[in-house]
């Protein structure tokens, strides 16, 4: 079949069933939304936004989500870097074992959370320490627990991208190692921190499985933006799902275009 | 003084094996060597970036062996500079005076003052990204000299830039050792470049210091046959006259060639050329031919890459060394006549007799 398809004939119905493909795939995605555009109307969907219920939701997605991420990135900062520079026995495995919330169900990770809780120790932690189960910091905890892992794979890649020899010059130059970490390698590395940075937050904002598992959906305490969706879906409350799909939109599209803007590029995962 | 003594060290496929040097203060030291010799190794393992676990370095009356790179003091320019691209020329200079908290106007005298050795001085608030290759070579060099190593590194400093630049940075490079009488090393595999600057020369080979010598005595006595073969036996030519045509050109008789070399002095005992710097024609080269003799063939060895021709010329022997993809392509065979220039700014001359 494939002899057929040889010389400039072959090029050309090559070219156009990959562009097809991706025709049919942005009409998909358009489709989805005009037909969400058409379902509402201006002014309940304003009413809806402003309501309080859904900027309780937006500012407590906001919130949470900032906190979250920054934890990430201040755990993902040395660990990617120990796995991108060092090199032990097992390495592949850790880096591998490290990839498992990625692919995971976040439902399953957020599951996991809630039987660590009722375990002795958990429970003490949680009577004691901070309270996480059907609460505030239960929702930062399973955004982490979420996003960690992405903020570790997209600083790892860049921490690989990173020639060492910079840091070997700067050695020669009398910093110590620590030194030229902060002087050299951070510097070098700015664009994909902040990169990760963005990119974790908006994926903590977007987190719903493990969150709605650890924390519950309790309208105006733990409601992020996943779960007032799946609150006023619940309720059968469609104008309001589509208002807080437009903001998470909006947030996504921003996040993505502050990265190309930042960066210079589209960010690789 | 630097002293090497024993080292031995196994990087993946690089390999240095039992090397001893000693390389006395304010010395120019030249390492040459061919591709994968484990040159880079050498200078890596005394800037302190490989962990050295047989044998010991000594910087002056300290071992450094164990010591980190920030401990040795020294200045270290790699191969391809590493600059750091978020700083501009100005703040990589003074990278390391930071380092060392020199306050605000020690900083800004001492980059200036490099600045003007390096002759980099209108370049400094630009971005690394925007320099020539010889620029960014300059840079890496001030920035290195900035916190006054004790001793410099050099890896291959001339390799990456263009035929010109490098000659004229070799001149640079020159003029600031004997400057600042900074004790160097220098990589190279590139012959000329180390008879040229080196005060003396180790040939190192698979791992291995072949020969530590003057450069006029590594080119005439080579210490193993693996030496002369990466070197290639220069000609050797005894001068009966000598007269000077001014302007730094002198006329030298030697056996039946009259030779037109580059010479500032009063007399010539002997030159020397290398084969690869005799070019072997089948036709009559154009110009004026400086020069340029006629030749027989007498015998065509194979070498490595290159294809060694004995010629006749005259009553003088003589040897020239030809790219193997070269001789493929001209028609050359024994008895044949030939066309040959020794290229005149590839003689050196010598003075004396020793």
């Amino acid at each position: 079949m494939f002899k057929i398809l040889r010389g400039a004939g072959g090029e050309r119905v090559f070219r156009w069933a990959t562009i097809s493909a991706l025709v049919v795939l942005a009409l998909f995605f358009i489709g989805i939304v005009v037909s969400m555009m058409a379902y509402t109307r201006w002014d309940t969907f304003v009413s809806a936004l402003f309501s309080e219920e859904i900027l309780f939701a937006i500012r407590l997605s906001v919130t949470t989500a900032t906190v979250a991420a920054v934890i990430s990135i201040l755990i993902a900062v040395p660990v990617a870097y120990a796995i991108s520079r060092a090199s032990f026995p097992g390495k592949d495995i850790v880096d591998s074992l490290l990839d498992l919330p990625i692919v995971i169900s976040p439902v399953a990770l957020g599951a996991a959370l809630l039987v660590f809780f009722n375990t002795p120790l958990g429970a003490s932690i949680d009577d004691n320490v901070i309270k996480f189960v059907f609460s505030v910091p239960g929702i930062i905890l399973a955004q982490v627990t979420v996003i960690s892992a992405l903020a570790i794979r997209l600083l790892k890649s860049t921490f690989d991208s990173i020639d060492p020899r910079y840091e070997q010059v700067a050695r020669t130059l009398g910093c110590s190692k620590p030194e030229a970490f902060f002087r050299v390698t951070l510097p070098l590395a700015k664009n994909g921190l902040i990169a990760s940075g963005i990119l974790t937050w908006a994926r903590a904002v977007g987190e719903f499985g493990a969150t709605v598992t650890l924390a519950g959906a309790t309208a105006m305490k733990t409601e992020t933006l996943p779960t007032a969706i799946f609150l006023s879906l619940a309720s059968a409350d469609v104008e309001k799902a589509i208002a807080v799909i437009f903001v998470l939109v909006i947030i996504a599209v921003v996040a993505l275009l502050s990265i190309r803007k930042i960066t210079g590029r589209r960010y690789q995962i | 003084m630097i002293e090497i003594k024993n080292l031995t060290i196994e990087l993946g496929e690089f390999f240095l094996k039992d090397i001893n040097l000693s390389i006395g203060d304010g010395e120019y030291f030249v390492i040459l060597g061919p591709t994968g010799a484990g040159k880079t190794v050498l200078i890596e393992c005394i800037a302190g970036l490989h962990r050295v676990k047989q044998g010991e370095i000594w910087l002056g009356q300290n071992e450094v062996t164990h010591l980190a790179s920030e401990e040795r003091n020294l200045g270290y320019v790699p191969q391809d500079y590493v600059l750091f691209p978020f700083l501009n020329v100005v703040d990589n200079i003074a990278f390391g005076l930071r380092q060392a908290k020199y306050n605000r106007t020690e900083i800004q005298e001492r980059v200036n003052k490099l600045a003007g050795l390096m002759g980099i001085s209108q370049l400094l608030h630009r971005d690394i990204r925007s320099l020539s290759g010889g620029e960014k070579q300059r840079v890496a060099l001030a920035r290195a000299l900035a916190p006054s190593p004790g001793i410099l590194l050099l890896d291959e400093p001339l390799s990456a830039l263009d035929l010109q630049t490098a000659r004229y940075l070799r001149l640079e490079l020159g003029r600031v050792h004997r400057e600042l009488g900074l004790t160097t090393i220098h990589i190279t595999h590139d012959l000329m470049e180390a008879v040229d600057m080196a005060d003396r020369v180790a040939v190192i080979q698979n791992g291995h210091v072949e020969q530590v010598a003057e450069p006029e005595r590594m080119l005439f006595y080579p210490g193993s046959e693996r030496v002369s073969d990466f070197i290639g036996t220069p000609n050797i030519l005894d001068c009966d006259y000598c007269h000077s045509l001014g302007q730094g050109v002198m006329e030298v008789g030697c056996g039946s060639l009259k030779l037109i070399v580059p010479h500032e002095g009063i007399s010539v005992h002997k030159v020397a050329i290398l084969p690869r710097h005799i070019y072997v024609s089948e036709t009559r080269p154009p110009g004026r031919g400086v020069n340029g003799f006629q030749g027989t063939i007498t015998e065509i060895k194979y070498a490595r890459n290159a294809v060694r021709i004995a010629l006749e010329v005259g009553e003088n022997n003589l040897i020239a060394e030809i790219p193997y993809h070269i001789f493929e392509e001209m028609d050359l065979n024994v008895g044949k006549e030939v066309f040959l220039i020794l290229r005149m700014r590839r003689i050196r001359v010598y003075e004396s007799n020793n």
